[in-house]
């Protein structure tokens, strides 16, 4: 007796504990807890749990509806602290009373007292430990509890907890320190911004994730969730919430409505009990539907004080996810009371409900076919009648038929026994498991003996089932899959037997959809009634397999068409011919190079995407990946390649640094110009002036690509086009101007104005300067031929230029810089001529572009120094000179920026990143893969979690999945740490050739389902989802997620190839 | 972040307000400084180039019985997915406009951003949200100061309901500004009718009226 006291003693104390950490546990991750924290009503809840015990009658008072107050008021009347706080609650008593004289009362108490609330607005769990409460947030509990235990012998027994000379001093200084906390009232209404931070979820989600709870910390505790999978074993849980508590979580709230609820339904929770009365409640929540049966013993609190009987009938509650049952027996019992069995995928049976005499079981059954909409559906469906509402189906007329003969039962409402599955229609594990279905009277003692067709039967379910992901066209009918089993014979002969019974029964034959099957039955209504059930049981068997299996196959196709395209159909393992865990290695990469030829390209890839790209060969390695080399190449083809790619750099570089020059030149004269013109004002007022009289729709994105450009010169040459003005630099006052920006060529922000900035100045210009400007028309026929890319006099004037260029970034002599910068502007005068204003402000609007973002490219890795900067640009500019159609998008310098970091040599990170933007680029705003890819995730959701999918839909529906946005565009570059980046990225480039060319989505994906249950659980919207994917953004455990998107492309890969 | 608002379980009387505030503008204008001045109150040279979208929240104790949670939303300079900005737009009840006033063509650009803020999102009322244009970088500026009257009449002729010279740098404004406009955002919620009903709520453009409208944009 004592020892199971000490046992009670020690499992409350424990339970304090608990919250306590908790709520210590958020206090510390989130520097306040809120008032309304679950945690705070968890507390309450075993701190009241252990005031109860054992409290002297004379102590509770009569007031048997609440001790606790009792035992405050009394406590209060000789401690001035308890005093303080039965006053306290009196008013806030009264508050609420005043409260629920509202209408519509249950709404606004659902609200926090956060948007426009006069008084405080209390949960109903709050008031329900309004006390305990109210002191935990006066931080008075400790003291209270303290004085109580020095006290003790007045209020308690002996034996009781608060009086042990132990346990009582514990349970106070427990207390203290949530009494030390500060709680705040201040929260949004749906605690939108308090919400813990993304780190705070997972950290979360860690630590109950353990416990196999799902606690949230705005969110109810989670106990009605919580499964019970068969029986005893989760004890520890079961008191971790109180029982109060769960007795709330029986009533409708904001998560769950309540679909169905009803008294004194009988349960006989073991076999040598006596059936008990109970409460039997279905939950819907958004995800799931529940069924509780809580006995009344718990439901009203008549409970004596022992926490261990308690306990037994915690033992007894039952709470069933309805997503783990797939039948329903009903079996009537004499005077119309009705009697529900639910039956388990496993097969293990729930304890029978006994339902009262009336229609009970009908409503019960009509609710939960409603609960079960829109996923899944009772079959067979109830019948609706007009009048009487929902009626059980008309099925099993045979047995009433028969029994009216032999026992005379009236007529009506004589049908037994119905059996109802409960199936999710397009659901795929759902159309996999095969519910073997035996009909109501099955139980009965002669379909015992029949136990070994039974197993034959089960053995055949399981053979259907393995073969599901078979063709439709390997299994060409079920006679075959009969005859595999060695029924052959025995079932056909039962069929044809059948069929020739005539022609009322041929409609039922199995062809027809399975849910005729229950007509069947109707057929059978002769003879040998057992051996005929055995055969339709058989029958019915067969058919669902095959309809199960059948609509299997469909959805597959339906998968098929989807997916097929995302995913390479050859399977490549991991572990064949051997290991590639350990990735490319320098062993395996030195080999390779000794034996070019007979080194097989995709072996190495595969090594490179199961298990990445040692750092140190990456820089070698890279350029293969990127496919600046071919696999296989001879060292003298690679430096061919090398070769032609440092002519092709250097080409392009002087192109655009001679134009960068003419750029630099405008603005400079443009600055000065408009400084001359307004010099009493500032740029901003002239455009204040210009813009105010103007159409506010203008665009300055201006792309015209250099072919465009020129063609369009050519085309217009000789007409009067004002737009040809061309701005000629061979001015002394120019070169000055170039030689001083050469100075300052990589200061960021020179204060680039803006092209038409420029072209307004430029006309400014040449209205006062003549000389300065000339027009293109007169006599520039020569000059038009100087289009840079082709025109072969051009070239040995632009290799000059070159050579100048590339010397000028070395450091010179100043007297040196003089004549170069002489020269470069000579070179440049002549280039001059060919560039319309149009390429000019386009390049002028890239290279700010670049130069801002480049001058903020991660900064804070080591690589990038300014002189690594300067190199990134100068491979930024390159690229974007050539691609001036699209020009230069933020995101771009992302891309770029690690492939410096380990090619560190321009030339290389100019050719590599060319090939990687070839993919790239498509997702660029000019490109259209982002949709694609946004489209695909719609997809790939929709069928690998749909669960999630619904939820996305649901609040609010980001289902067009733009918080992908960042990944798909900069390849998860800013989502991972450096180190991951390169992991990652080698793993993208491989899967091209191994398994997926679109390995980002399964990446992506991977990253979703990391995170699906705090998503999940915490319900999240756009807002919220994106602000936890950008707050996680570098904490990403990047190993996990790529092992988890390549486990997800061999999951797709098996669908389609049905492997 | 959100640490310091415990104004003691005390006062029963408390209204909160959570505002989503866009700051768009051209790139590179600063608009990633603005915030991280105003919520953090850091300024670094090297704050990366946003791409998508970033959020900053700020929690200004307005007055005794107000709390204002300003929700930032850092839209990326360039921006130009296809619908994407309308999705960022949504529910917006305030913005900033910045422009950089040593570049005047970040200037031009205002006017385009005005015009697609006001294209893709309003208030319950039909009206425009607010919006406050912040003439940014104010501490670099070399030609003289700007001519406040006709910043003033750009601004009534563009629909902003003010402006700022601001500088993430030196902090110059950029409170102010935030002030001026919550005030804003405010007054207009004063003029609604069902402001019992809807203030606070995370859906602040969920006017029964507009309830309709609010389907269409995605």
């Amino acid at each position: 007796m004592s020892c199971s006291a000490d046992a009670v003693k020690e499992k409350l104390l424990w339970n304090v504990k608990k919250e306590v950490k908790q709520i210590m546990e958020e206090a510390v991750t989130r520097k306040f807890v809120h008032e309304d924290s679950s945690h705070i009503i968890a507390l309450c809840g075993v701190v009241e749990a252990c005031l109860l015990h054992m409290l002297k009658r004379r102590a509770a008072g009569f007031l048997r509806t609440d001790k606790v107050a009792a035992l405050f008021t009394k406590v209060g009347k000789t401690y001035a602290i308890a005093g303080d706080i039965c006053k306290k609650v009196q008013e806030l008593q009264q508050q609420v009373e005043g409260r629920k004289n509202q209408p519509n009362g249950q709404e606004p108490l659902k609200r926090q007292g956060s948007t426009t609330s006069k008084t405080p607005v209390l949960t109903p769990q709050a008031i329900k430990h309004i006390w305990v409460r109210t002191a935990l947030i006066e931080k008075v509990l400790d003291k209270i509890v303290q004085y109580i235990v020095d006290n003790c012998s007045k209020y308690y027994e002996k034996e009781a907890l608060l009086a042990d000379p132990v346990c009582g001093p514990i349970l106070a200084s427990l207390l203290v320190g949530p009494c030390a906390l500060e709680y705040t009232k201040l929260k949004t209404a749906d605690h939108y911004w308090t919400d813990p931070s993304a780190d705070e979820l997972v950290q979360r989600h860690r630590i109950h994730g353990v416990h196999g709870r799902q606690d949230s910390p705005s969110k109810r505790p989670a106990l009605g969730i919580r499964k019970r999978h068969s029986s005893g074993s989760t004890s520890e849980d079961r008191f971790a919430a109180s029982a109060r508590e769960y007795v709330e979580s029986l009533h409708q709230n904001s998560r769950t409505h309540l679909l169905y609820g009803k008294n004194n339904v009988l349960v006989q929770p073991k076999d040598d009990l006596e059936a008990i009365p109970g409460y039997l409640s279905l939950h819907q929540s958004a995800d799931s539907l529940t069924l509780k049966w809580t006995p009344n013993q718990l439901m009203n609190g008549t409970l004596g004080d022992s926490e261990l009987e308690k306990s037994v009938y915690w033992d007894y509650a039952l709470i069933v996810p309805l997503s783990q049952i797939v039948c329903i027996h009903c079996h009537q019992q004499p005077e119309s009371r009705w009697t529900l069995v639910l039956v388990s995928q496993d097969g293990t049976q729930r304890p029978p409900l006994h339902f009262p005499q009336g229609g009970h079981l009908l409503a019960f059954l009509s609710c939960l076919e409603n609960g079960l909409l829109p996923r899944g559906q009772l079959e067979p469906p109830l019948w609706s009648q007009q009048g009487k509402g929902k009626v059980f189906p008309k099925l099993r007329k045979r047995n009433s038929n028969k029994s009216v003969d032999l026992e005379e039962m009236p007529a009506e409402d004589t049908s037994t026994d119905y059996v109802f599955r409960i199936i999710y229609p397009g659901h795929k594990h759902d159309n996999i498991t095969i519910n073997y279905h035996h009909l109501a009277a099955s139980r009965s003692a002669s379909v015992d003996d029949d136990e070994e067709e039974e197993d034959k039967l089960h053995a055949m379910l399981s053979m259907i089932c393995s073969r599901n992901l078979t063709a439709p066209n390997r299994m060409k009918d079920t006679s075959e899959m009969i005859e595999m089993q060695g029924f052959g014979a025995n079932l056909l002969s039962w069929q044809l037997e059948h069929c020739s019974q005539g022609s009322s029964c041929v409609s039922c034959s199995t062809g027809s959809s399975p849910y005729d099957i229950p007509s069947c039955c109707n057929c059978i209504h002769d003879r040998t009634p057992l051996k005929m059930l055995c055969e339709s049981m058989k029958r019915q068997i067969v058919s669902r397999a095959f309809y199960g299996w059948l609509a299997y196959c469909r959805h597959l196709s339906t998968v098929r068409t989807h997916l097929s395209a995302l995913v390479n159909h050859t399977i490549i393992p991991p572990d064949k011919p051997s290991s590639a865990a350990g990735g490319l290695t320098k062993e395996v990469w030195s080999k390779y190079q000794k034996d070019k030829k007979n080194y097989k390209e995709l072996e190495l890839l595969r090594r490179v995407y199961y298990g990445g790209v040692q750092h140190e060969i990456r820089k070698e390695v890279w350029p293969f990946l990127l496919g600046h080399y071919k696999f296989g190449m001879a060292k003298k083809e690679m430096d061919q390649v090398d070769e032609d790619i440092a002519l092709r750099y250097q080409k392009v570089m002087a192109e655009w640094k001679a134009c960068e020059v003419i750029v630099k030149q405008r603005e400079k004269e443009s600055h000065s110009a408009t400084l001359a013109k307004f010099s009493s004002g500032s740029s901003i007022d002239s455009h204040v002036q210009r813009l105010i009289h103007r159409d506010s729709t203008i665009s300055n994105d201006v792309f015209i690509s250099v072919d465009e450009t020129d063609s369009a010169e050519r085309d217009s040459r000789g007409q009067d086009d004002p737009a040809f003005t061309v701005v000629s630099a061979d001015t002394p006052a120019a070169v000055a101007a170039v030689e001083q920006q050469s100075v300052e060529f990589d200061s960021p922000d020179s204060g680039l104005p803006s092209s038409r900035n420029y072209s307004v100045a430029s006309g400014i210009l040449s209205s006062i300067d003549d000389g300065q400007s000339v027009s293109f028309e007169d006599g520039a026929e020569e000059e038009a031929s100087t289009d840079l890319e082709r025109t072969d006099p051009d070239i040995p004037r632009m290799q000059k230029a070159k050579s100048v260029v590339l010397q000028s970034q070395d450091s010179v002599s100043e007297e040196q810089l003089c004549s170069q910068v002489d020269y470069l502007m000579d070179v440049a005068s002549v280039c001059a001529a060919s560039y319309t204003i149009e390429l000019l402000d386009t390049v002028a609007l890239n290279l700010h572009r670049i130069d801002k973002d480049v001058q903020r490219c991660d900064r804070n890795y080591w690589y990038f120094t300014a002189d690594n900067l300067e190199k990134l640009r100068n491979v930024m500019c390159s690229y974007v000179w050539e691609h001036l159609e699209v020009g230069y998008v933020q995101g771009m310098c992302d891309l770029l920026a690690p492939l410096m970091v380990i090619l560190d040599n321009d030339q290389l990170a100019y050719s590599c990143f060319s090939h990687l933007m070839k993919r790239m680029s498509q997702n660029f705003p000019n490109g259209g893969a982002m949709d694609t890819h946004f489209a695909n995730m719609r997809s790939l959701i929709q069928i690998l979690d749909s669960e999630l999918f619904e939820l996305m839909h649901q609040n609010g529906d980001y289902t067009h999945f733009y918080f992908c946005y960042r990944w798909f565009l900069l390849d998860f570059k800013r989502e991972l740490l450096y180190e991951d980046v390169f992991t990652v990225w080698e793993v993208i480039w491989a899967a091209k050739h191994i398994s997926s060319e679109h390995f980002v989505l399964f990446i992506a994906l991977a990253l979703v389902e990391v995170y699906r249950e705090i998503i999940r659980d915490n319900n999240m919207d756009f807002t919220d989802i994106i602000k936890f994917f950008n707050e996680m953004a570098e904490h990403h455990n990047a190993e996990e997620i790529l092992r988890i998107a390549r486990d997800l492309v061999y999951k797709v890969q098996t669908l389609i190839e049905n492997k | 972040m959100a640490g310091g608002e415990g104004a003691g379980s005390g006062v029963p009387e408390c209204r909160e307000h959570l505002f989503k505030v866009l700051v768009i503008g051209e790139l590179g204008v600063g608009k990633t400084s603005i915030i991280k001045r105003y919520v953090h109150q850091l300024f670094s040279q090297h704050y990366r180039a946003t791409i998508g979208v970033d959020f900053a929240l700020k929690v200004i104790n307005w007055d005794s019985k107000t709390l204002v949670r300003l929700q930032l939303w850092d839209i990326a300079g360039q921006e130009r997915f296809g619908n994407m900005t309308r999705v960022y737009y949504k529910e917006a009840v305030g913005a900033f406009v910045v422009f950089d006033v040593t570049r005047g063509s970040t200037f031009e650009a205002v006017s385009k951003w005005k015009h697609d803020l006001d294209s893709k999102v309003l208030l319950p009322n039909g009206s425009p949200i607010p919006a406050v244009l912040l003439a940014n970088k104010c501490d670099q500026k070399k030609d003289g100061s700007q001519n406040p009257s006709q910043m003033d009449q750009f601004c009534r002729e563009g629909g902003f309901v003010g402006w700022f010279e601001t500088s993430a740098k030196d902090n110059i404004n950029i409170d102010e500004a935030a002030r001026f406009l919550v005030e804003n955002i405010l007054a207009n919620y004063k003029t609604f009718p069902n402001e019992e009903n809807d203030v606070g709520k995370p859906k602040l453009d969920l006017d029964p009226l507009k309830a309709e409208s609010k389907s269409q944009c995605c």
